[in-house]
């Protein structure tokens, strides 16, 4: 049996407890800036001279103090990350809001309206950005028009102007993040995976607390132990569908023995294309309007497109898709991704988050089961 | 469920109107007109000036729903393959695409040719994804911007200054993706889009909301009231899917002039008014007995819902240029009935001028800042039931538990803090 490699530990350190990682950049004076879904453009935050991170929910969370003010119709990885700000963990200098998913817009009215009435006053100073992702011209123009409103923002609240060569590095940083993230695919989708799903998810996942260069560092790391990992076999699982921001439902489906080699939400393979390349607020703009699919934002004529891609370079026996209670557009895209993906397909619908849900890991064997009987499998 | 008689004459003539129109369209349509299928909340105005038949999505669903035959669209959607717990109000007409039921409310759903909607919402843009997928059926969708700080008071600012409120970026995102929508209408239909037109079109819709915004009023100011909400829907709704034509506009100002008449002949819908009631939400459209049950045991009467009230204060645009004008109108419209702090100060200032004395709020699975509207009424001192339940799906629906739940609130928390008030309002004229 395998150690686990360092690189992946520290990885693992940072994602397991990402409340205190923030904790001790906040000890060390960094000024920490919450971002709310994937669509915040961490360069300019890094720019501004401090930390981004992206706040997660957690399925163990209380979240009542949430659903009092957001009901309980809305996704509970947003509630659970109201949950944790009503909670003041962790704390912030500032929390920018994006307009990736319906629930993250949801959750910015929310917080603007308790601040506003001072129902919860330890909320952070909040702004949205409001980026946008229909694939047409005038959308890139707005979401121009947002970004700079954030750039001077950024520029205002930290009292630090956002040069050219701030820029510039900023995106440099960031973009050698997501290039180790691309390339982490060869590690999963490899025909004996040397990364299982929830490792990649980890590895990942861990950015979110972490500056650009200290998880570009620790990917490389890991990749430079290639060698030296363990090697995986079982059925290959494709696994669409609702976002994860943790790795609970990874773990359970691993457990049993297979192995998500892909998957298509911006808390894992989905974070890092395209790159942004240019230091410009143009092309900052193109790279969100831009960024990979996802199930909250993408057209179902996309989300097909994106499956079928998915499965030709990760060679999946099965796609699963897994719809979280309250997350409903992934089911919508579900009938169109079986027909794209050329693989046999099964959805779990009305998942709990954080669950799995007894009834899953049945229903995967028994399409593996039915897949191979037909030959549809390798 | 018996039906009762309508109480308007504005009312009957509008369902007339629209089983009339309704007709028109589907010979129109087996002509090889286009049809459109376009969302309660996009600029139908666009359609009105070129001439292309379109149908509002909510509506159809509201006519299924009030037929209570919801659940047989919902199965086929079942059937399939896509959800039938998700965006039920808008993918009800989704169904007919793939099979119709037997026997379909109003012959059933004309296939559309062009479907229009904006991407609010993760999912109810799928339901316009799958529309795109079928063969002869091209959905354009709206961007939904949103802005970072808003001016509370939109209800005055909309009119005149709406530039400001709404502000320049996202006004430019929606005239620019207006005018990509007459190209794209251009283009495939054939029809014209003449400026000329188009203005005489934004002009009487102005004109028809102002009439609304009179009939608000005077309902408002009235006690007792002269109809209860459920008599005036199909007064105010009709118009509201027509305007922008002659008709509509003379049928807002008929219905201005019937409710005056009223209130000059000091008719009542209740005339023993106790409790003035507020509905906030989408209608419940499968129990419109609903909104007179509570009258003969506590003399409680619906007075207000919002589609009178929107259209009252939500369409209202002046300005020289009627494309910015029409994007300004659709540009936050769910803002104004869903987002804070716009739907919650709305709906005081709407409890307040209409004098209500209880609220019953619509709460449903897709609970829009609910909490909000409940705690900033409550604030007020306005008691609120909270009924959680879908407003075209009913299977989860029990209609003797809710009418007890609704009795007891009324008898616990408004009755008692109603009688402590101030003797009502005399009846005023118009």
């Amino acid at each position: 049996m395998s150690t686990t490699p360092a690189a992946l530990k520290e990885l693992r350190d940072a994602y397991d407890d990402r409340p205190a990682a923030i904790r001790r950049r906040r000890a060390a004076g960094a000024p920490v800036v919450g971002c709310v879904g994937a669509d915040v453009p961490v360069e300019l935050v890094t720019a501004a001279g401090a930390l981004p991170v992206r706040l997660a929910g957690d399925p163990a969370r209380d979240r009542a103090a949430a659903d009092r003010y957001l009901g309980t119709g809305l996704d509970p990885a947003a509630r659970s990350i109201l949950a944790g700000l009503l909670s003041g963990e962790p704390e912030l200098d500032l929390l920018l809001i994006s307009n990736d998913c319906a629930a993250s817009l949801r959750l910015f009215y929310t917080v603007r309206e308790l601040r506003r009435l001072g129902v919860e006053p330890s909320l952070p100073r909040t702004h949205l950005v409001d980026v946008l992702h229909l694939p047409h011209r005038t959308t890139t123009r707005y979401n121009r028009v947002r970004l700079a409103e954030t750039k001077e923002l950024l520029e205002r609240w930290s009292g630090r102007r956002i040069g050219e060569s701030e820029l510039a590095k900023a995106v440099r940083q960031h973009d050698e993040a997501r290039r180790r993230i691309l390339a982490l695919r060869r590690l999963r989708t490899a025909d004996r995976p040397a990364l299982r799903g929830e490792d990649a998810l980890v590895a990942i996942g861990a950015g979110a607390v972490l500056t650009p260069e200290e998880h570009a560092a620790l990917l490389d790391r890991l990749m430079l132990a290639d060698a030296g990992l363990p090697r995986y076999d079982g059925p290959r699982l494709y696994l669409t569908g609702s976002a994860h921001d943790g790795p609970e439902v990874y773990r359970a489906i691993e457990a049993a023995g297979y192995l998500i080699v892909a998957d298509d939400h911006d808390w894992g393979d989905a974070l890092a294309g395209p790159l942004v390349g240019e230091p410009t607020l143009d092309a900052l703009a193109e790279r969100y309007q831009y960024r990979a699919p996802t199930a909250a934002r993408s057209s179902v004529r996309v989300r097909a497109d994106q499956t079928a891609a998915t499965v030709e370079r990760s060679h999946p026996d099965l796609l699963v898709c897994y719809v979280r209670d309250r997350d409903e557009a992934p089911a919508w895209d579900f009938p169109a991704q079986r027909r794209a993906a050329g693989v046999p397909a099964v959805i779990l619908e009305h998942r709990r988050y954080g669950e799995l849900g007894e009834d899953a890991l049945p229903i995967i064997a028994d399409a593996l089961r039915t897949a191979r009987q037909n030959g549809e499998t390798g | 469920m018996a039906r009762r008689n309508k109480l308007l004459a504005s009312s009957i003539e509008a369902t007339r109107y629209q089983r009339e129109w309704f007709a028109g369209l589907r010979e129109a349509v087996a002509g090889g007109a286009p049809l459109a299928l376009v969302n309660a909340d996009a600029p139908q105005e666009i359609f009105r000036a070129m001439g292309i038949p379109y149908v509002v999505n909510q509506w159809w669903a509201s006519v299924v729903a009030a037929k209570r035959r919801t659940g047989e669209y919902l199965r086929t959607l079942r059937e399939n393959g896509y959800p039938d717990y998700s965006e039920q109000y808008s993918a009800t007409s989704l169904a007919s695409v793939f099979a119709e039921i037997p026997d379909p409310p109003w012959n059933g759903l004309p296939r559309p040719t062009i479907v229009l909607g904006d991407t609010t919402g993760d999912a109810s843009r799928k339901v316009f994804d799958i529309w795109d997928e079928q063969d002869g059926i091209a959905y354009y969708p709206l961007e939904s911007a949103a802005a970072d700080t808003v001016p509370v008071n939109w209800w005055e600012l909309m009119p005149d200054q709406w530039e400001t409120v709404i502000g320049t970026a996202r006004l430019d995102l929606m005239v620019a993706e207006l005018e990509g929508l007459v190209r794209f209408l251009e283009t495939t239909t054939g029809r014209v889009f003449r400026e000329s037109r188009f203005r005489e079109v934004m002009a009487l819709i102005n004109e028809q909301e102002e009439w609304n915004r009179r009939t608000r009023d005077l309902i408002a100011r009235t006690r007792p009231v002269p109809l209860r909400v459920d008599d005036s829907i199909s007064s105010v709704m009709v118009p509201q899917w027509h305007r922008g034509t002659v008709w509509a506009r003379d049928a807002a100002r008929r219905f201005h002039d019937e409710v005056a008449a009223r209130v000059a002949a000091g008719e009542a819908a209740c005339p023993g008014e106790r409790l003035r009631l507020m509905w906030i939400g989408r209608g419940l459209w499968y129990d419109m007995d609903f909104y007179r049950y509570f009258e003969e045991r506590h003399g409680a009467v619906f007075v207000w819902s919002m589609y009178l009230a929107i259209a009252a204060d939500g369409y209202i645009r002046h300005g020289d240029d009627p494309m910015r004008a029409l994007a300004a109108r659709f540009a936050a419209f769910s803002d104004q009935l869903y987002r804070p702090p716009w739907s919650n100060e709305w709906y005081l200032k709407e409890a307040r001028l209409h004098q209500v004395d209880g609220v019953v709020h619509l709460v449903g699975e897709d609970a829009r800042s609910g909490w909000f509207i409940t705690e900033t009424l409550e604030r007020a001192g306005i008691p609120v039931f909270e009924l959680r339940v879908d407003n075209v799906d009913q299977r989860a629906y029990d209609l003797t538990t809710v009418r007890a739940a609704v009795d007891d609130w009324l008898t616990d928390r408004v009755a008692g803090r109603a009688s402590k008030k101030p003797s009502p309002h005399t009846p005023s004229a118009p």
